[in-house]
């Protein structure tokens, strides 16, 4: 009796001691641990019978919960705390798609999450392609996947005809004269920001359109950038040396912040860049960079 | 007559079953997950909460129908029951035909209980975030229906099998494994009939097309993806899988009674 | 004319592990009269229950045939006038007694109406009424094995099938048991039962048939067998000459008493010789092998000649 009682409370004191390290380390594994080993699609399609689908689901679901964890914890700071297993992430979304090629949630994600941040629109695309044979009902697709290649692979040809199908698809001609319009005559960063309020107001969860956020914001700091860069060449017929220079001749109020944590510089054409190349993951490597020096 | 009474009796066993009231109650906690668990959903709220909920009504049904299916023999069996029940005038057919009826009737029941409550559970999610298309509640209702007729098969099966032995697991993990392969036998068999087939020895080939022959084919009652998804889908195969259920049910119930009509109750 | 039980030939080999035979019945014969109150004695593993299951039409027999009432015991309707009890009944343990009994009366086909008044009188007869309204499940072993016996009198058969009636039951339910069976005697009931135990046979059968290793080994009426059983007599003297002198075993003398042992063929003898003697008898008993030692010697010879 008396010694049952004992254990009990030095079990539940040594219970409350672990929960806490306990709890935290699992919250930091990394994706294979977190997301779970997803064994290959074929066998999973054989083991889960006919619950295949919510399986699909689920394990989709699965790698969007653990990007929304990491995007929780970029709350306030501007910088992942620890580095996203993109391919993981990405392997994951496929297993998921062999299962279930109809799930809407894989395609969003991947165009959401592999196209700017680590630049596997080639990928990006041909999962976007698998879907158009099943998705068949839905212009999204076609439409993202003209987006990628207008906008990150400069396949103009390719994209006319991703968007003729997307026009096709939602039966508004407007699509493909407004898709056309922005590839000649706004250029790719305007296109870019139209995209993103595209993403942001179809999207209805908040991680998710705190990420539209930040790439909007990006985005029209460089159109402002670029804006003063266009005003300067008409002025003086050549480009400027750095930003400094904008903001000193007027063009520019002040150098805008990258709100992914970089530095915006102008390449010899005038191209606007920023050290974290538009990318947490970027922020990441230049901040690194910089404290090696 | 007596069909009539045995049939009773057994309802009686099922919904006395404490075990199976749980189930029941879980499952039906589990379908009110479903507008939570959808709300993950980037895109897709509303197919997330039709494919989990088919999934729940599905599973459930699964967990019935195996434990109802692959007891309701063994238990009279094991309990020394069938002594004094199979020695009423009572005939052994229409003994293991009620121990069938009552297990598809629950299942019905059970079909149209957690079914409903799926539908409360979709309409939630639907409701607070709309997709594109439409909510297909007749589909949902011929995805569910068509479910409930492939676990009464199931159960079937699963009694039949209970008819040969004399323990819980050889049932029961038969069962398991017979719906496992059924489940996946249509592709298996598309596939070693198909030109990539041919890589596949001969044999294999043979083999694959000899079982997929003889065990029931549990894929072609999913109607899930049509019900979550705008897919076209021929009406016929509803009514060519309706007949295929009624046939093979036939064929399977009919054996479990002249097996145990043969059966020697030592 | 048609016997409650006509058991012809039967015989019955179970198929052990390994290939193993088992005869647990062999050509087996036997009728039962209507009317009549018979013992099926024998040991454990005779064929006692081998042959009750067949005829109930649990199992089937390897050959021979079997009848109740003239219908074979492979359908249905051979049960339909006909009461059994199993060894250690179990009973569906989720329904109450009283909706247990209300499904057998279903399954004999008797109207609601009959049900319920025969529920109501066999409950009482085998003093479960209070218990009628709790699950089985709540019973004990006891009252599991009356509300089982309490199935066989539901529906009023002609013939009751008992396999180990008495068994699990406490001296208060073994003589409910014998009370009842002489009650379905008076009736003009038939009534087959199995047992081990010779007592219980004495006490309430007409004839009793002893099986051993799956052969019948003796068959006949319970008063022949206490009768052929008489091996001779004690016998009280008083006065008389030196009977000892002619041979008789003198057991006691106690005063002018003495007690002789006398061998059965040699009684009329004896008496003849006290009469000569001018002695006076006092007290004759009969000295005889009860049923329990002619069931041990009939097991015995059964042992030996298997």
């Amino acid at each position: 009796m008396r010694v049952a009682r004992i254990s009990f409370f030095v079990a539940l004191t040594a219970y409350l001691i672990l929960i806490l390290p306990f709890t935290s380390h699992l919250k930091n594994r990394p994706l294979q641990l977190k997301v779970g080993y997803v064994p290959e699609a074929k066998a999973l399609k054989f083991i889960t019978a006919d619950q295949r689908y919510a399986v699909a689901d689920w394990v989709i679901l699965k790698v969007l919960f653990y990007f929304g964890t990491l995007i929780e914890k970029a709350k306030g700071a501007n910088v992942y705390a620890s580095n996203p297993d993109y391919p993981g992430m990405f392997r994951v979304l496929q297993t998921g798609l062999r299962l279930e090629p109809y799930n809407a949630d894989a395609y969003y994600f991947a165009q959401a999450a592999f196209t700017w941040e680590v630049g596997r629109y080639a990928e990006v695309n041909n999962m976007l392609e698998y879907g158009m044979k099943y998705r068949t009902w839905d212009s999204q697709l076609p439409f993202f996947a003209g987006f990628n290649a207008a906008y990150f692979m400069k396949d103009y040809k390719k994209a006319a005809e991703y968007m003729k199908k997307a026009a096709e698809i939602a039966q508004e001609q407007q699509f493909a004269t407004l898709a056309a319009r922005y590839f000649y005559e706004a250029g790719d960063t305007e296109f870019g920001i139209l995209f993103i309020d595209m993403m942001k107001s179809s999207a209805k969860d908040a991680n998710e359109k705190k990420l539209y956020e930040f790439r909007k914001r990006a985005l029209l700091a460089v159109k402002s950038i670029e804006n003063a860069v266009k005003i300067y060449k008409q002025r003086s017929g050549m480009a400027p040396l750095s930003l400094d220079e904008l903001v000193s001749g007027g063009y520019l109020l002040a150098i805008p912040r990258d709100p992914y944590g970089g530095k915006f510089y102008l390449e010899q054409d005038g191209k606007v860049r920023s050290t974290s190349k538009l990318s947490f993951a970027g922020a990441k490597a230049a901040a690194g960079e910089n404290q090696k020096h | 007559m007596s069909l009539n009474t045995l049939l009773i009796l057994n309802i009686r066993w099922i919904i006395r079953d404490r075990i199976l009231q749980a189930l029941a109650a879980v499952s039906l906690f589990l379908i009110m997950l479903v507008p939570a668990i959808s709300a993950f959903s980037m895109r897709q709220t509303q197919e997330l909460a039709v494919t989990l909920s088919l999934s729940f009504v599905s599973f459930t049904l699964l967990i019935f129908a195996l434990s109802l299916g692959s007891t309701i023999v063994w238990r009279d069996i094991e309990r020394r029951y069938t002594y004094t029940v199979l020695s009423l005038p009572l005939d052994r057919g229409g003994y293991v035909m009620a121990k069938f009826l009552a297990v598809a009737l629950f299942l019905v029941v059970a079909a149209a209980l957690v079914g409903s409550c799926s539908f409360i559970a979709i309409f939630i999610s639907s409701f607070k975030y709309p997709s594109q298309i439409p909510v297909q509640w007749g589909m949902i209702m011929i995805a569910i229906f068509m479910d409930t007729l492939k676990y009464m098969l199931l159960a079937a099966i699963a009694i039949l099998v209970t008819t040969v032995s004399t323990s819980f697991f050889m049932p029961f993990f038969t069962s398991i494994a017979i719906f496992m392969a059924g489940s996946a036998s249509q592709e298996v068999f598309e596939f070693a009939t198909s030109e990539a087939g041919t890589r596949v020895s001969g044999v294999v080939r043979l083999a694959t097309r000899v079982i997929y022959y003889i065990i029931p084919n549990f894929s072609a009652f999913n109607f899930k993806l049509q019900a979550v998804y705008p897919i076209p889908f021929d009406p016929k195969q509803i009514s060519y899988v309706t007949l295929y259920f009624l046939v093979y049910t036939a064929l399977t119930l009919s054996a479990a009674v002249w097996i145990f009509s043969r059966r020697e109750l030592t | 004319m048609t016997f409650p039980i006509e058991i012809e030939s039967l015989a019955k080999t179970y198929r052990g592990k390994k290939r193993m035979q088992v005869e647990a019945l062999r050509e087996l014969s036997l009728n039962i009269n209507q009317g009549e109150v018979f013992g099926f004695l024998g040991p454990n593993g005779a064929g006692k229950s081998t042959t009750i299951k067949i005829l109930m039409g649990l199992i089937s027999a390897t050959a021979g045939s079997a009848r109740l009432f003239g219908t074979e015991v492979r359908q249905a309707a051979a049960r339909r006038n006909v009461g059994y009890l199993p060894e250690n009944p179990a009973l569906y343990d989720f329904l109450t007694g009283r909706e247990y009994l209300s499904f057998v009366g279903k399954a004999f086909a008797m109207t609601d109406g009959a049900i319920a008044e025969r529920s109501g009188v066999v409950l009482e007869q085998l003093q479960l009424t209070d218990a009628a309204n709790r699950p089985v499940r709540s019973y004990s072993k006891g009252m599991v094995q009356r509300l089982g016996l309490a199935q066989t009198l539901l529906h009023e058969p002609e013939l009751y099938i008992l396999d180990e009636p008495m068994s699990g039951l406490d001296p208060i339910g073994r003589s409910l048991v014998k009370d009842i069976i002489r009650q379905l005697k008076r009736q003009g009931k038939t009534v087959f039962f199995s047992t081990h135990i010779t007592a219980d046979v004495e006490a309430v059968c007409d004839r009793v048939g002893v099986i051993a290793k799956g052969k019948l080994q003796a068959l006949d009426s319970v008063d022949n067998i206490l009768r052929s059983g008489v091996e001779g007599y004690t016998v009280q003297i008083n006065g008389g000459g030196d009977l000892a002198a002619h041979g008789y075993t003198q057991l006691e003398e106690q005063g002018g008493m003495r007690e002789f042992l006398v061998p059965k063929d040699q009684f009329n003898d004896f008496i003849a010789q006290v009469a000569v003697e001018d002695g006076k008898v006092e007290l004759i008993e009969t000295k005889r092998k009860d049923l329990e030692e002619f069931f041990l010697e009939i097991v015995k010879q059964g042992n030996v000649s298997a």
